[in-house]
């Protein structure tokens, strides 16, 4: 997963959780008012029980009588109260008003103990030898009456339940949805803008609501990448037009430094101009390839190689054709026997363990052992059991290399910049690390023990 | 460098077409000091074409960049009837040019700058091989060999080279003095699919220290350059 992809999927995990949030505090809201209602209807001395009004009446020598906390009970809600016999008829009554009738049907009982009495709401409550009811002035209790039949109740529910959790996952669906779409929409630009500062092209569907902005990266795209092919193409004919007039520089040097009629200074001068012209071909040589390799214009011809074939190759190279006095060369093969090839551009591996050798030599004019082994290991970053790698190791004793330098060069972001990281070491080792990464391999700096510097080039290899 | 060079290589007609005067005239300069008797020169596709017509140059060295008929172009029509050695020397150095010359037919590829040391013996590595001296014996401190009869004189008994001996003798004699991998010599002796034959070749090498050292335990002329490969030293190297 992505960083891109990480950040959505985050996205859309803390809204998740945002709405798993809001539910459980609504739920706790819901509890609480509840809870709330509850506690203030039983601390509410206004409230007014008929169950505990009808404790306060007492019937003595054939009449009812109620007693002065009944009276205050009544007094204070505004209310009356009646007792009526099984026939209907009124035998006690209290605060009755006088349009209410004193004679009650059955009827008439079974409407108001539902309903209102005349606008008024009333309770009622069944004593020994008739029923108590309680009334209220109009529109101060609301009566509501209803029945239900019990697997209307239970439907009741589950169709409640139902439709807040459809409700739930409905939201959820749709803001996944959206976050989808908006994730959709935003990939490829995040990705545009990521392989533009990879200085990779660009090349986005200049179509949709966010067309305008595609089209934009695919312009600054178009224009890094001309302006990068102009810079290519600029560098390229520079190091090609020089390379006639620096022939003859070359030549001329030679031939003074060769004529023995000449003074010994002036032949010797003329050996100063050629190491430089020398060193000036170099220069110009490197230039170009890591020019071409910086924006993918060096094509890879890849064959399978032999890697000790290659390392002996070089370094014999080296002992044939180049003066190295003061410096000795060891050469091993780990794994003899173990029998595996790369497959890569034998030219530029030439030039990579070329490049390495040739910087333990810059680096230590004193002279120095340089120690080049080659190995085949196990490779760690695969799930393929059987994936192995080849590993190159250019070590030599000389002075080494300062661990700040040794940090840089070991970053594995890359650079972008040739000047970056060609201050100390020129662009040797940055056409090492060029030709690695183009090999899909990698690069480790390390000091050697007990002095010196140890480079290790690991690359993919298979088994013959 | 002259005393490298065979007499009658050196009188070898070498034809050399590039369109900048100035570069010419310092080829001319080392080839003459380099003890060669008869360069000619070109600044044009079409002079190049003509003097190979009339001249018949043993050696072509060939510019690609040059004005109207570029080197390839030369070099294809040269193709079409001759093979004689040329070598590209050019500022394009790309591998995608040089693999362009070798299709041709070019038989080397030397990008500038370069030194002329390095020109002078490609030129006469290139000489070699195109015009081989009738006689070809190689001198060692101990013996000598016949490389068109495959015999080996030493202490005037003479020895036959079996074929695989013969063959790695001349890829070490094709670069006396220097250090030949021994991938380099199993390819000569093998092919393009030498892997897993480096113990046999140490039982060629062994048989051909008997035939050419005057003690194979102790080699002069065949040394052994540990883990890279071999080294051939003749009485011309010296030590």
């Amino acid at each position: 997963m992505n960083q891109i992809e990480r950040f959505f999927r985050r996205y859309i995990l803390s809204t998740a959780g945002i709405l798993i949030l809001f539910f459980f505090v609504n739920v706790l809201l819901l509890i609480a008012f509840l809870t709330m209602t509850d506690l203030y209807n039983n601390t509410n001395s206004k409230a007014f029980s008929i169950e505990e009004f009808a404790e306060h009446l007492s019937y003595e020598n054939g009449t009812w009588n109620a007693d002065a906390q009944a009276m205050d009970m009544l007094e204070s809600k505004n209310a009356w109260a009646m007792i009526l016999d099984d026939s209907g008829q009124v035998i006690w009554e209290e605060c009755l008003p006088e349009d209410l009738p004193r004679s009650y049907t059955v009827s008439d009982v079974a409407v108001f103990s539902k309903w209102y009495l005349d606008d008024h709401p009333v309770r009622v409550w069944t004593i020994d030898g008739g029923l108590l009811v309680t009334g209220f002035p109009p529109g101060t209790l609301v009566k509501q009456n209803f029945s239900l039949d019990i697997s209307y109740v239970w439907v009741l529910l589950f169709s409640t339940a139902a439709v807040f959790f459809i409700n739930l996952f409905l939201m959820l669906y749709l803001f996944l949805r959206n976050a989808r779409r908006v994730e959709k929409a935003m990939k490829p630009i995040l990705n545009g803008i990521r392989d533009l500062s990879a200085g990779k092209p660009v090349g986005l569907p200049e179509n949709g609501e966010l067309a305008e902005i595609n089209a934009s990266l695919n312009h600054a795209g178009k224009y890094m990448l001309e302006k990068d092919n102009t810079r290519a193409e600029w560098i390229r004919g520079i190091s090609h037009d020089i390379r006639t007039p620096l022939s003859m520089i070359l030549g001329y040097a030679s031939e003074i430094e060769d004529t023995e009629d000449l003074p010994s200074q002036v032949r010797h001068q003329a050996g100063i101009i050629r190491k430089q012209s020398e060193k000036l071909k170099q220069m110009v040589a490197d230039l170009n390839l890591t020019t071409r390799l910086e924006y993918s214009m060096q094509p890879l011809h890849p064959e399978q190689i032999d890697p000790v074939e290659l390392a002996r190759q070089v370094i014999t190279d080296y002992l044939n054709s180049r003066q190295t006095d003061g410096f000795s060369f060891g050469f091993s093969e780990d794994n003899t026997g173990d029998n595996f090839f790369l497959t890569g551009d034998r030219t530029l591996l030439v030039r990579m363990l070329g490049n390495l050798i040739q910087n333990s030599i810059t680096h230590n004019p004193e002279g120095c052992h340089i120690e080049i082994s080659v190995g085949v290991q196990k490779e760690r970053n695969t799930k393929k059991f059987d994936a192995r790698c080849v590993v190159f190791t250019v070590s030599d004793d000389g002075k080494g290399m300062d661990e700040t330098q040794m940090g840089r060069l070991n970053r594995p972001e890359k650079s972008g910049s040739i000047a970056s990281d060609t201050r100390e070491h020129g662009l040797g080792l940055k056409i090492v690390r060029q030709i690695t990464e183009a090999h899909h391999g990698s690069i480790y700096y390390s000091a050697a023990d007990p002095h010196g510097l140890t480079v290790t080039v690991t690359l993919p290899c298979q088994a013959k | 460098m002259s005393q490298l060079n065979p007499t009658t290589l050196l009188h070898k007609k070498i034809l050399i077409a590039d369109d900048e005067t100035d570069l010419l005239e310092m080829l001319c300069s080392v080839f003459f000091r380099a003890g060669y008797t008869d360069v000619l020169t070109a600044s044009s596709g079409e002079e190049t074409l003509k003097l190979w017509r009339e001249e018949h140059p043993d050696l072509i060295i060939l510019d690609v960049m040059m004005p109207r008929t570029d080197g390839f172009t030369v070099l294809k029509e040269i193709r079409r009837t001759s093979r004689v050695p040329v070598l590209m020397l050019t500022a394009r150095g790309e591998a995608e040019d040089r693999f362009t010359g070798f299709e041709n037919g070019a038989d080397d590829y030397l990008i500038k700058p370069f030194l002329p040391k390095e020109l002078l013996f490609r030129v006469q590595a290139l000489l070699k091989r195109a015009y081989p001296e009738p006689e070809r014996k190689v001198y060692l401190a101990a013996s000598m060999v016949d490389l068109e009869k495959a015999e080996v004189w030493k202490d005037g008994e003479c020895t036959g080279l079996t074929a695989k001996e013969l063959q790695l003798f001349e890829k070490l004699y094709e670069n006396a003095g220097r250090i030949v991998t021994t991938g380099t010599l199993c390819s000569a002796i093998c092919g393009e699919f030498w892997q897993g034959y480096e113990s046999t070749l140490s039982t060629h090498i062994r048989h051909l220290r008997e035939k050419i050292e005057e003690n194979p335990s102790k080699p002069v002329s065949l040394i052994t350059v540990k883990g890279l490969g071999y080294r051939l030293f003749t009485e011309e190297d010296g030590k």
